[in-house]
């Protein structure tokens, strides 16, 4: 107790909880909602423009006679990647972030909640185009995928490495434009292993479905 | 963005205390904060200040505490506390701890991601209108 300016009377309550701690606990029960269902998840992430979305209309593309898939697309604003991925014939969830830089593990335990986890058995999560926000909130997902392209330059791997560091395969995507960008795949792919020794790391060009098999072997689908 | 969401997070916190203990008005708001959480404390104060107008915390003092980062180092074992630049810019280059000791980057990281809503002082509505 304490008095205040205004003579009353003040009270101290200790809550002491922290919401970093929670988003990570939110992960987890995503996590153990998925296994319930037998749904394998993919966390996609990737800047702006790397080719998450074309990558993933490939590995759909690829897996669906064999694989009940559903696709959860993240994006600031629009429905255009949902779109195009709808048009692969498999259900898509658009969560529009309304400004977020990442989805976290609240928006993503609403979007389940908001599909059929029983027809179903992979969910692949495409994130907003960040590499640096969505490192910090972890989602509920079995596995993430990084995308880096050649076109966003020689040093990515190394600028990011609190992302690199946390996914489990890595794809080097637009290697047929390595030459014009004068970036060396070889070298891109040792800077991600530098980061991260334990990375499968898979170079593609998934505009022409270039490496789509390899990407999906990476990942044990 | 991120200090926007987690204002948001700290003041549904902050309110639905107060208002579960039946407080009148809060009065400060002690936060404690890891230093490799992204959040700046400055941002972080401001939005709060902003999302918290017309509630019955508008105006509270936000008291934040930072926490610093703690890690162990896989390669020379050495466990504690490891320095975190003053001012880093992690939209553009995230900052990569390294070993005070030895420099290794292969580091666990043990504390400085928290988020942690310590405190709030409130003042009872009852008591405080009989004392006015």
């Amino acid at each position: 107790m304490a008095d205040t300016p205004d003579g009353g009377e003040s009270l101290d309550i200790v809550l002491d909880v922290d919401l970093s701690k929670r988003t990570s606990e939110l992960a987890d029960e995503n996590l153990a909602l998925l296994d319930a269902h037998g749904v394998t998840a993919i966390d996609v992430l990737g800047s702006v423009g790397s080719g998450k979305t074309t990558l993933i209309m490939g590995m759909v593309a690829a897996l669906k006679q064999r694989r009940r898939i559903a696709v959860i697309a993240g994006d600031i604003t629009t429905r255009i990647d949902a779109g195009r991925i709808e048009a692969e014939g498999v259900p898509v969830l658009q969560i529009q972030t309304g400004g977020a830089c990442h989805l976290d593990a609240n928006l993503v335990r609403t979007a389940l909640g908001r599909l059929d986890l029983d027809s179903i058995d992979l969910l692949i999560i495409e994130n907003v185009g960040n590499l640096i926000c969505p490192a910090g909130f972890p989602i509920g997902a079995h596995q993430r995928l990084v995308v880096l392209s050649v076109t966003e330059g020689p040093y990515m791997a190394i600028k990011h490495p609190v992302m690199v560091r946390q996914a489990d395969v890595a794809v080097i995507n637009k290697i047929d434009l390595a030459e014009a960008m004068e970036v060396s795949v070889e070298q891109l792919a040792a800077d991600v292993r530098s980061v991260n020794p334990e990375i499968e790391v898979v170079a593609t060009c998934a505009r022409a479905g270039q490496g789509i098999d390899d990407v999906i072997a990476a990942l044990g689908l | 963005m991120h200090d926007v969401t987690a204002a948001q997070q700290i003041a549904r916190q902050v309110l639905v205390t107060a208002q579960e203990q039946g407080a009148g008005r809060v009065e400060r708001i002690s936060l404690a904060l890891g230093a490799m959480t992204m959040l700046d404390p400055e941002s972080l104060e401001f939005w709060l200040e902003q999302i918290l107008r017309g509630t019955i915390a508008e105006g509270a003092q936000v008291r934040i505490e930072v926490l610093p980062l703690r890690v162990r180092c896989n390669a020379c074992g050495f466990e504690g506390e490891a320095p975190v630049p003053d001012d880093p810019i992690y939209h553009l280059m995230p900052f990569v701890p390294a070993c005070p000791e030895c420099g290794a980057q292969g580091l666990e990281v043990l504390g400085g991601g928290e988020c942690i809503v310590e405190s709030i002082r409130v003042q009872r509505a009852e008591v405080g209108s009989a004392d006015g």
